[in-house]
């Protein structure tokens, strides 16, 4: 029974396991059916109490303002240009090249403008390093162009000032003899080291601290000392047939996770014919995407992390550098792992997150016993995207307590935020002689710094890259600055008294960096143009660790505490420098899908039968009191599988209380609860915390895998037995159809040696579905003949096991199609707007399960259930397989939504986009007006409808795009070719997970996927003939670990 | 009995009135409406209720009836005359419109029946009902109207009928009853019959009919903007360039070939031409001036102006004066401005001014700030290309005889029945030849090549499916 139970099903969360009578009876009514007075409890909301004279106020209004604004056609203008460029034409977008860079976050993209304004990120192909994929972040980026708290000229003491004002106080202030602290994150520019190199001579006392909030020292140090290069190496997660990562998220944050999971991608992609794939096994305590990716997981606690690298380095035949005692159970584990790591010799690969030297050591000497060395790993294009080490910012911060700094100038970090120092800065800085910040919005460090010199936004900048050794980046500006801002390279020019007829070129950078470029030797036009260029550029050392104290090599000890803390980098807002973007605070936490803030993951353990036991007993959406020490903080929680027991992970960089509208105050800051290791490191973890039990519910609580839930499995009670909806009438059930009694094919998976007999079942239950839903009413084999084999068939392909779930698509997919974000409010009443969700969904052993991602988004079907509920013919089938979304047509039934089985379809509860007309109607974000302003509009795609409120909405397999890709054919006069037409979920992902295409083109990728064997469709048994396959998850988890 | 008798035959005089009154002034709007398009529709709206250039004209013979006929006739005459005879309503007008509608045009040719055949027309187009489609022109409207007015006949001796009728039921009734009741009995009057609960609802859901027809209909024309046609900063003429000129449309709309937008052109676009061209067929310097003034292009010295951007305004003002002036001097062989030269400058140069600065954009220099003629609502996504190039349609298709216009006006009402109906008939061109045609719909294509098979619509590709527009 117990194997039973754990291993054959699968599951989305507590809820839906434990079978929660609230939950089940929510997904039975399908739709949420919450009474209004219910909704109005404790809400401030006054909107939503109507009175019948508010009705009749409101009825009378709206017929006059219609009438009036009914009256009078505006004039419009059109207002041409006095000198077209170029290279605009009106209407047609320009693509440009370019780099996304935030600290040592590194991406190759290409930047879509309209009429000269940035709308939207793209995957630079030509890129060896990033190739098409991107990040959720790098794809938001775009938005942050147009945030609100951007400043919009420099200040002096808060006030608004003048660049030349601004000069003259920093240059007053500064000679020859001044003590100056520069504060970084980690530079990638090599021209811009130059720079401060430059800077440097000027001044010689200038002190220049590098850090990264989620910092990679220790492991530089390892390997200044194992290789004698401070740098990370080059690593082939391809060519990698057992991968052991010691808590390194590396698909999701760890260093490069675009380039990695593009790389680790290709080695799990299964091939029916020949089913081969790599091994992936996570030690870690708290699920990350990363360890939810990964065949097996070993649970050891924060504090053990070192020791069970110790155990396994032991294991190797290495030397261990400290304790190797380990949980026993952990301990048989790696056994096993050393094992199959010796029989895969120089095919294998083994990383860790540790912040301690030591441990970083023991992985490159297990490294180097394998001969991974020059396989799977190399330091000879060595990876330059972590450099700082937090002892030098910790250097500097005493220096300014000791009051003997003049000046300080904060270059990029928030140094008064996202480190566990940011108080100790915040009391320092006040006995700084000047503070300068170069922040782009307003954040904690510009708060408390006389001047805020602000640079320009990525995507207004000059400047370049060397992300890897021999592979350089150039950013290009895509649009001329906003504000009055100037580049931070240009601003250091003229500080540190560059020659001043450089000055009067408008873009003094500019010419300094080509001229940099031309030294090396490089073609600066095609560099340009294609964003990236292999070569490299002199540059000097800037920032160097060799006046810090030396690293221990012994590693620390396991402690014996009952709960352990672990922080983690959120993939959403990173150390907080994201915070102010809604799209990211609005894209779910992929493994906890969750929204608009950081939740403390509890561990869930099953104790038979149905029951779980949660730590004490806290349930989603409770707050509990974090204790450690003093330090006291109150946090929601949400109940995790896969999370180690006796520990708690929380994600770090929320609670920011100096940032724009959309981010102030979401969730709970943190970083003061981080304590720094033996050498002064930080270490991502804590031991001996005490959380409470419940003191609290939170109002909101936006756990998006709850909603829109396609429903789950469930035992009939008469028998006892599962049930499939097919083989039992609707009537007899009583629980409705589309309710919880239904063996959905949702999610198919198998382990890799079960493939071929997966397959064949695979086979024989599609078959049997097939004779099935060929007795219909339906002439469907008309309209193939007639439609759909006619033109164009669209479809997509998803591969469940290259989807990693990291969230750059359904980014993407809100910029590409003008979704609307809608706060979290909203989102707890199950309102959120994306097209495009990633759900979730756990299986296997319920104490540590595998996890499955499955992109969902509408899957237009050719029997659609929606078209034929709609009573105004709103949506409709094209002879080109679209379900068809008419916005103008739509008089907001929502019946289109209720008969949707696959829950896609959204609905404009509020206008979001341009509430500003009636501000009555605006919606709030995080107690703000969002979006609804000229700049955050900017941001719009033109060629797509931005939708009113009122209206259903979906995704439109991205027609614009479509319609684009055939007329450009149609232009030439040629025929469509295959993978011209890219939806904007396949351009952003970095796995390469999403195909779309042409059914009738034989020839097409998407036809050569949907062959392969693993192909299946969601919910295929109610015969809707959705145009989306998926391709099965397979995973090569090792039972033997679980023994 | 007496009152009954009246009652019914004022009934029967209001029924035929009521038949004939929109019929009455038939004789002499159809000239109305000549004179009103060649004269006034620049600058007024055709549809007499809405303003465009000028103020909309329905219900001006009320507004004047203050005020002998002949103050009118007058002001449409000459409206400034009087003005500056200060007659009061043309104090009036001017204060009120004047400064967005500038001076009207003097029509002194105009004979009084002219003016009373144009207001019967205004009156006839104000308070007439809109018709569901409206054809293009007047050639079927005569034999309507009549087909009309037959209707309107029948329909009043159906009522007449009825009304006869019903009172003959009555007095039956009423004969029956006194046989049956004696002197009890009482006729139903017809007062008891129109004010019957039957009756009363059959007029309101009648009423109601009614109402909701036009509220549709009127609906469905909102934002509708056929026949638009406002004045523009320049008075540019499409006839000039592409009538008499031959210019080549997309030689200036360039867009229209490669983009959605056919693309206003950009003021360099005009400096191709008019560097060389600088005084106009039928304006001389008076608009040309106002390209030279928007991007700094200094006519006299023949080049552009360094710095233009910063230029003080009445640094401007100097050089293009100047320029008119030269210019004036030079086309009348004069040494020095006379008066009329001088005032020519100061107006041409008040126009420059007038025309490139407003509210918002209180500089000279910078781009013209067209009026859109060609409005479509945000949700529908049209792309020239696809017609232009891939269609190869002429642009007059859709714009009309742009070559003719001296004032350019939206032709087509831009409707979706409008877009719908030409893509159900339209034939795809070069279906045969296109390769992307070719080789996606291979049966189409197969049918073509083998003859069963003659032309494909739009249609048939999927051209009326709702989202190859709305997305």
């Amino acid at each position: 029974m117990k194997d039973n139970q754990q291993k054959d099903q699968t599951w989305i969360g507590l809820k839906d396991i434990s079978k929660d009578p609230e939950y089940i009876a929510e997904v039975h009514s399908e739709f949420r059916d919450v009474p209004i007075s219910k909704l109005l409890v404790g809400h401030q909301n006054e909107s939503l109490t109507t009175s019948r004279r508010d009705f009749l106020k409101i009825l009378g209004f709206s017929v006059t303002a219609a009438s009036i604004a009914a009256c009078d056609a505006p004039v419009r203008r059109a207002i041409p240009y006095v000198h077209r460029p170029e290279e605009i034409v009106p209407g047609v977008p320009t693509y440009y090249a370019s780099t996304y860079v935030d600290g040592g976050d590194y991406c190759s993209i290409l930047v879509k403008t309209r009429e000269g304004r940035p709308i939207k990120i793209e995957g630079n192909s030509m890129s060896p390093i990033t190739g098409q994929g991107t990040s959720a972040r790098a794809q938001a980026h775009v938005l942050s162009l147009y945030d609100l708290s951007r400043f919009r000229q420099p200040l002096i003491d808060g006030a608004k000032s003048s660049w030349q004002e601004v000069d003259q106080l920093i240059v007053s202030k500064l000679n020859s003899g001044s003590k100056i602290g520069i504060i970084s994150r980690t530079i990638l520019s090599p021209t811009f080291k130059k720079i401060l190199a430059e800077f440097k001579t000027k001044y010689p006392n200038t002190q220049i601290a590098m850090y990264d909030p989620f910092s990679a020292a220790a492991q530089l140090a390892a390997n200044e000392k194992s290789y004698g290069i401070r740098a990370i190496p080059n690593y082939h997660f391809d060519q990698a047939e057992v991968i052991v990562s010691f808590n390194a998220d590396f698909l999701g944050t760890w260093i490069s996770p675009v380039e990695y999971s593009a790389d680790y991608i290709k080695n799990r992609k299964v091939d029916p014919k020949n089913p081969k794939m790599s091994w992936h096994v996570q030690i870690e305590n708290n699920m990350s995407l990363t360890g939810s990716n990964a065949d097996n997981r070993i649970l050891v606690k924060p504090s053990e992390q070192d020791a069970a690298i110790a155990y396994l380095c032991n294991a190797l035949g290495g030397t261990p550098l400290g304790s190797t005692s380990v949980n026993p159970e952990a301990a048989k584990a790696l056994d096993r792992v050393a094992t199959k790591l010796k029989a895969a010799g120089s095919k294998s690969l083994i990383v860790s997150a540790s912040n301690n030297m030591a441990a970083q050591l023991m992985v490159n000497q297990m490294n180097d016993i394998l001969g991974n060395l020059g396989t799977t790993l190399d330091m000879n294009t060595p990876s330059y995207q972590k450099q700082g080490d937090e002892r030098s910012l910790k250097k500097l911060i005493s220096d300014m307590e000791a009051g003997s700094m003049d000046a300080v100038f904060v270059l990029d970090g928030n140094p008064a935020f996202d480190n566990p120092w940011a108080g100790a800065f915040k009391t320092a800085a006040e006995k700084v002689g000047l503070m300068v910040s170069l922040a782009t919005a307003s954040d904690e460090t510009a708060e408390l710094s006389q001047v805020v010199a602000p640079k320009h936004h990525l995507l207004e900048s000059w400047g370049d890259a060397e992300p890897k050794k021999g592979f350089l980046s150039l950013i290009q500006p895509t649009i001329s600055p906003l504000f009055d801002t100037r580049q931070a390279e240009t601003s250091l020019l003229k500080w540190s008294g560059a020659a001043p007829e450089i000055f009067e070129d408008d873009q003094p950078y500019y010419n300094y960096l080509k001229q940099n470029w031309l030294q090396a030797g490089l073609d600066w036009d095609t560099s340009v143009h294609d964003g990236i260029a292999q070569g490299s550029i002199p540059s000097a050392e800037v920032f160097s660790t060799k006046a810090l104290p030396d690293l221990s090599t012994q590693s620390s000890t396991p402690l014996n505490a009952d709960l352990e803390l672990q922080f983690y980098e959120s993939i959403n807002i990173g150390s907080g420098q994201h915070a102010n973007n809604p799209w990211l605070q609005e894209m779910p936490d992929p493994v906890m899908r969750t929204v608009w803030g950081n939740y403390l993951s509890v561990p869930v353990t099953w104790s038979g039968g149905m029951d779980y036991d949660s730590f004490n007993d806290l349930k989603d959406g409770d707050f509990a009191e974090l204790t450690l020490g003093e330090n006291n903080k109150t946090v929601t929680v949400m109940n995790q599988f896969g999370q180690m027991p006796g520990t708690v992970g929380i994600a770090l960089g929320y609670g920011r209380r100096s940032v724009g509208a959309a981010g102030i105050n979401i969730g709970t800051n943190l970083y003061d609860m981080m304590t720094e290791g033996q050498d002064g490191l930080f270490q991502y973890f804590v031991a001996d915390v005490k959380l409470s039990g419940k003191v609290g519910k939170e109002k909101d609580i936006p756990a998006v895998q709850y909603h829109h839930s396609m429903g789950v499995t469930d035992i009939d009670p008469k028998t006892g037995k599962k049930v499939n909806v097919d083989e039992i009438t609707a009537p007899s059930i009583k629980k409705g159809y589309q309710g919880s009694l239904v063996d959905r094919s949702i999610i198919r998976r198998a382990n890799l040696e079960d493939v071929e007999t997966f397959i064949e079942e695979l086979h024989e239950e599609r078959a049997k579905f097939e004779k099935l839903n060929s007795k219909t009413l339906y002439p469907y084999e008309e309209y193939k003949e007639n439609y759909y084999e006619q033109g164009h068939h669209w479809g997509l392909a998803i591969d469940l096991n290259a989807c990693i779930g990291c969230g750059a698509c359904t980014v993407s997919c809100m910029a590409e199609n003008n979704v609307p974000v809608v706060g979290k409010r909203e989102v707890e009443r199950h309102h959120e707007m994306a097209w495009l969700r990633i759900d979730r969904y756990f299986y296997g052993d319920v104490n540590n399960p595998n996890t499955v991602y499955q992109p969902l988004m509408c899957q237009h079907c050719d029997n659609a259930p929606c078209e034929n509920v709609c009573p105004v013919a709103a949506t409709n089938h094209s002879s080109e397989g679209l379900n068809q979304m008419t916005y103008n047509r739509c008089i907001g039934t929502r019946y289109c939504a209720n008969n949707c089985p696959y829950k896609v379809r959204r609905f404009n509860w509020l206008d979001y986009t341009t509430a500003d007309l009636f501000p009555i109607n605006q919606p709030k974000l995080n107690g703000e007006i969002f979006g609804n302003d000229d700049l955050t509009r900017m941001v719009l795609n033109p060629d797509v409808t931005v939708r009113s409120r009122g209206v259903i909405e979906k995704c439109s397999f991205c027609v614009q795009r479509i319609q684009d890709g055939k007329l450009t054919a149609k232009k030439e006069g040629r025929a469509l070719k295959d993978g011209e037409i890219k939806s904007a979920c396949q351009t952003a992902c970095p796995t390469g997970a999403i195909v779309f295409g042409d059914f009738n083109n034989e020839e097409s990728e998407l036809v050569k996927n949907i062959h392969n064997g693993l192909t299946y469709q969601v919910l295929e048994e109610i015969n809707v003939r959705p145009s989306v396959n998926y391709s099965a998850k397979i995973i090569n988890r090792d039972h033997k670990l679980d023994a | 009995m007496s009152l009954n008798y009246i009652q019914r035959i004022s009934l029967c005089i209001i029924s035929f009135l009521f038949a004939f009154l929109l019929d009455l002034q038939a004789q002499d709007t159809a000239a109305g409406k000549n004179l009103f398009k060649a004269n006034c529709a620049a600058c007024h709206n055709k549809d007499m209720k809405s303003n465009m250039t000028g103020p909309a004209l329905g219900g001006v013979e009320e507004r004047w009836a203050e005020y002998p006929k002949e103050d009118l006739y007058a002001w449409i005459r000459n409206s400034q005359k009087q003005i500056s005879e200060g007659h009061p309503m043309a104090t009036q007008l001017w204060d009120e419109w004047g400064e967005k509608g500038g001076q009207m045009t003097s029509f002194p040719a105009l004979k009084d029946d002219d003016i009373a055949n144009m207001l019967a027309y205004i009156q006839q187009e104000f308070t007439k009902v809109p018709e569901a489609v409206e054809t293009v022109t007047s050639t079927g409207g005569q034999s309507k109207q009549k087909s009309n007015f037959i209707y309107y006949l029948l329909l009043g001796v159906l009522a007449i009928v009825a009304l006869v009728l019903s009172r003959v039921i009555s007095g039956l009734n009423y004969i029956q009853d006194v046989k049956e009741l004696g002197p009890n009995a009482k006729q139903r009057t017809l007062w008891d019959a129109l004010t019957n609960k039957g009756f009363v609802a059959l007029l309101l859901v009648g009423l109601m009919t009614f109402l909701g027809y036009q509220v549709v209909n009127r609906a469905m024309n909102l934002g509708r903007q056929q026949g638009y046609a406002p004045t523009q900063p320049i008075k540019f003429s499409h006839k000039v360039h592409a009538g008499d000129q031959q210019i080549d449309c997309k030689y200036c709309h360039d867009g229209a070939r490669r983009s959605k937008h056919s693309v206003i052109p950009a003021a360099n676009t005009c400096m191709n031409c008019h560097t060389a061209v600088t005084s106009g067929t039928t304006t001389g310097t008076a608009e040309i001036s106002k390209i030279y003034a928007s991007v700094g292009f200094d006519p006299v010295a023949g080049k552009y102006i360094e710095d233009y951007e910063n230029m003080e305004e009445d640094k401007i003002e100097e050089i293009y004066k100047a320029w008119i002036g030269a210019k004036y001097m030079e086309d009348n062989d004069l040494a020095s401005l006379d008066a009329k030269g001088e005032r020519i400058v100061r107006e041409q140069w008040r126009g420059i001014k007038n025309s490139l600065t407003n509210k918002q954009k209180t500089k000279i220099q910078g781009g013209i700030e067209w009026i859109r003629v060609h409005n479509l609502p945000d949700h529908v996504y049209f792309n020239h290309a696809q017609h232009v190039t891939v269609g190869k349609l002429e642009c007059q298709t859709c714009h009309g005889p742009v070559q003719e216009m001296e004032v350019l006006e939206q032709s087509a009402p831009l409707s979706m029945g409008w877009c719908i109906n030409c893509h159900r008939q339209t034939e795809v061109k070069g279906f045969a030849d296109n390769k992307y045609y070719a080789e996606s719909y291979i049966k189409m294509h197969e049918e073509m090549v083998n003859g069963t098979r003659k032309s494909v619509t739009v249609e048939e590709i999927g051209g009326t499916e709702c989202q190859k527009c709305h997305y």
